[in-house]
């Protein structure tokens, strides 16, 4: 009798915390939630985490999505690598110089690295990777880092030589200036080229780097698990095993951190926060992304072509509502065309929210009383409720937004299509440059050869100043240079407004007290060479 | 009763062309470019050009299904787009989780659905009756996802006698096993209930009473055996239903099964991966038919195979 009380007390619990709703969460110092028990231990000495998607590649030159790129940084590691602060740093390089021209890259190598089936790192590594790459026959996502195809179906080759003066040094020479070129060798894994002999393209089912873990299973949609790498040429790492496991649902995530099955939970919805309230030893913490949301606003549309009328709909949306309404707070009003985290920003005058300033600048381009858009998004429930939230923002200024939500690649095949097709009004999206770079945040966006159907400036923003200065910010390796050049480009498009500027979120996470030195990158992937496991 | 096996196999086969034929029409055919979807919203036309070629998703529709069904009877079931595994090496470790999991929550679920039908039919109008269709209605009513994250509520975090998910030991197939079943335990209920009252009211059934039979063996031998044809037939369709249907278990229990992979894959527009699977589900449905069909034969003599 006493234990179906228990089980009905149980499930009562169970009934109010999913009921419970969303409360308000702010993050301070990086913490949404801080655990007040700072003692506790864990029970063994092996790290578990639950993530919401799937691994689907343990390739890394073959990463269909942040996850797979996640796992593979365990058993993996590049010639450099950023850092927790996004800072570059050499990794299986000590260091590396570029030409005064930009056209040339001179990596250092480090030595006495080994493989885990104990072959020897050298410069050939670098080239045999590399080589591995850019074959078509291999049909490795990365080949479009360095090659690029031309619209007469031939290919431009970024690189034009590679070169080992010795075994530990490497020469990477470019056809023409490219500056993400540094930024997107942090996604240049090593792999074993004996391994790679031996296995080809099913390497990776049988991974093989010179990480701090060795992977010892992979089963897509279920788990990954990795072993200490008692070899590590670095500080050997502190757990002896990691798990990654797949739990698409949010619940059951928040279930298994607080029944202890698992450490880290990554994504952590800000609407399970009330769950975990209960819990003394769970941290939910909350990292700056590089996610910009906003919404385009075609520009070849009569109503939306007056700078006047763009920039009083960002007037008219409260952006710290906004970030309050769909991230219980953790996020920040976008301050640029990109988030803080790129390399380059400049943070440009906000549009306060202002609903008599952008009555008046409708007044002022004839559109006093309004007129009717349509708004295109996912037909997820998240970004259902942003689409909302703009609608009615924009609703007090006369302007009537139909929302209509699709499914992602519906959207695609409509957006898509040659100019004089085009039926996008307002697209409520997001994007995230994974490189960091300027180029890479904004070139398929807003440059003016980027329309549709070639890449995604559903805005149709074109304005040469802007192009020139991202060609030219293109050109150069020099960061202060580049930060000029950049800046200026930035001002043009936030001045321009054509898109709506919402907000940058941030990403959240859980884990239990005792867990340190795991943390979620600004990219959505999560690090944890360093983790460490109170005992 | 051999050859009506085979006669019946035989026929499938046409059946199964037709669906593969529709299925692969219809894929082709919803909005969404795999091309695009692999080389990123942020790839140039160029670059999708690229990748469609690779695919060979340039080619006219029908020369595609050539190649398709070309494959088909060479055992050669392409590759998934998403990490070049073959078709055959992504669904093959799906299978096990999906079908442990049918088999265990349909064994449960017929078990404690036909009981509870017989007790409601055979205390009819009293309270036993009402408490099995309280329970019946309760397990059609409640959706299953929220009964998973409930039950992992309650015996995972609050109670922790059982794991939230995965499928590593007996114990942890138990809460996802009573998710899936519920809702068939309780058609099963329903379905047992009436046809057991329809049966019981029957001649025969009165004779065997008037002969002075128990009353147990009136209920089994006589009423629930004449039931259990319309039992076998609705238990059947179930079972198909439960292989392709256990999308919302293997979700909230993080089982990596079919049901799981075939969302994944729709969403991916993983062309290959999500036909395989279809027509896996649609050979799969006509197995069981085939298996019940049988089954009437066993269940009743009388009934003869031509």
């Amino acid at each position: 009798m006493k234990n179906r009380k228990k089980v009905l007390a149980a499930l009562m619990a169970g009934v109010m915390t999913l009921s419970m709703n969303t409360a308000v969460f702010a993050a301070e110092d990086g913490y949404a939630v801080k655990a007040t028990n700072t003692d506790a231990k864990s029970k063994d000495n092996d790290l578990v985490i639950a993530i919401e998607g799937s691994v689907s590649s343990m390739d890394p030159a073959n990463i269909p999505d942040t996850n797979a790129i996640s796992a593979t940084r365990g058993c993996y590691e590049m010639l450099i690598t950023f850092n927790e602060n996004q800072e570059l740093e050499g990794q299986l390089a000590e260091s590396w110089e570029v030409s005064e021209d930009s056209l040339t890259y001179t990596f250092h190598l480090r030595e006495g690295v080994k493989f885990s089936d104990g072959t020897d790192f050298n410069a050939a590594a670098v080239v045999a990777n590399y080589e591995r790459i850019i074959d078509p026959e291999n049909k490795l996502r990365q080949r479009r880092t360095y090659v690029v195809a031309q619209p007469d179906g031939t290919e431009k080759f970024r690189v034009e030589s590679i070169e080992t003066p010795d075994d530990y040094t490497v020469v990477f020479k470019l056809t023409e200036a490219w500056s993400p070129f540094i930024n997107r060798m942090t996604q240049f894994c090593m792999i074993s080229p004996a391994a790679l002999e031996e296995y080809g393209n099913d390497i990776m089912n049988h991974p093989v780097g010179t990480g701090p873990f060795i992977c010892t299973e992979w089963e897509e949609g279920d788990h990954t698990s990795f072993e200490r790498n008692e070899d590590y040429w670095g500080e050997k790492a502190s757990v002896d095993t990691v798990t990654i496991k797949e739990v698409p649902e949010a619940g059951s995530r928040t279930a298994m951190l607080q029944t202890g099955e698992a450490d880290l939970v990554y994504p952590m919805p800000a609407d399970q926060m009330a769950a975990i309230q209960g819990s003394d030893d769970v941290n939910v913490l909350a990292a700056d992304s590089n996610i910009m949301r906003y919404v385009t606003l075609n520009m070849n549309l009569p109503e939306l072509q007056d700078v006047k009328v763009r920039q009083a709909m960002n007037y008219a949306i409260d952006k710290d509502a906004y970030i309050q309404l769909m991230y219980a707070g953790n996020g920040k009003p976008a301050t640029s065309v990109v988030p803080s985290i790129i390399s380059g920003y400049k943070e440009q005058t906000p549009y306060t929210y202002d609903v008599e300033k952008a009555k008046e600048l409708m007044k002022e381009a004839g559109y006093e009383d309004g007129f009717k858009l349509t708004l295109w998004g996912d037909n997820i429930t998240q970004d259902v409720k942003g689409m909302t939230f703009v609608k009615q923002m924009l609703s007090q200024i006369n302007i009537d937004v139909e929302v209509l939500p699709m499914e992602s690649a519906t959207i695609s095949d409509k957006i898509y299509v040659e100019k004089d097709e085009a039926e996008v009004n307002m697209w409520y999206v997001n994007w995230s440059a994974s490189d960091f770079t300027m180029d890479g945040s904004v070139r398929s966006l807003l440059y003016s050869d980027m329309c549709p159907p070639t890449s995604a400036n559903t805005a149709y923003f074109s304005d040469e100043e802007f192009d020139k200065l991202l060609d030219e910010g293109l050109a150069t390796a020099d960061p202060e240079k580049q930060a000029e050049i950049y800046g200026k480009a930035q001002t043009i498009a936030w001045e321009a407004a054509p898109w709506l500027f919402l907000g940058n979120d941030q990403l959240l996470y859980a884990a239990k007290s005792y867990l340190s030195g795991a943390y979620v990158s600004p990219d959505g992937s999560f690090n944890f060479a360093h983790a460490e496991l109170a005992q | 009763m051999g050859k009506y096996f085979c006669k019946r196999v035989a026929s499938a086969i046409p059946l199964l062309l037709v669906i593969s034929f529709v299925v692969f029409m219809f894929i082709h055919m919803i909005p969404g470019d795999p091309a695009r979807m692999i080389a990123g919203q942020d790839a140039t036309k160029e670059d999708v050009e690229v990748v469609r070629e690779q695919l060979g998703l340039n080619e006219p529709l029908l020369v595609q299904y050539g190649h398709y069904m070309k494959g088909l009877f060479t055992g050669d079931l392409g590759d998934s787009v998403k990490n070049g595994k073959t078709v055959v090496e992504t669904i093959a470790p799906r299978l096990k989780p999906t079908i442990m999991l049918t088999v265990s929550a349909m064994i449960w679920a017929t078990i404690i659905g036909i009981a509870l039908g017989i007790i409601s039919a055979v205390f009819h109008g009293r309270a036993l009756d009402y408490i099995g269709m309280i329970i019946a209605i309760s397990g059609i009513s409640v959706p299953s996802f929220w009964l998973g994250l409930e039950l992992i509520q309650g015996f995972s975090v609050a109670l922790n006698w059982l794991p939230t998910g995965g499928l590593d030991s007996w114990q942890s197939y138990i809460l996802p096993s009573i998710t899936m079943g519920a809702g068939i335990m309780a058609v099963l209920g329903r379905f047992t209930r009436s046809t057991m009252l329809e049966t019981m009211r029957e001649d025969y059934v009165r004779t065997a009473r008037a002969k002075g039979l128990k009353e147990t063996l009136v209920v089994m031998r006589h009423a629930f055996k004449n039931s259990l044809i319309e039992i076998v037939t609705v238990a059947g369709l179930q079972i198909g239903g439960l292989l392709s249907g256990s999308v919302m278990a293997e979700t909230v229990f993080s089982i990596p099964g079919l049901g799981r992979l075939l969302v994944d894959s729709i969403n991916f527009r993983d062309y290959k991966v999500v036909q395989a699977l279809l027509l896996f589900f649609a050979a799969e449905y006509i197995f069981i038919n085939l298996i019940v069909d049988v089954l009437y034969g066993v269940i009743n003599p009388k009934i003869r195979y031509n």
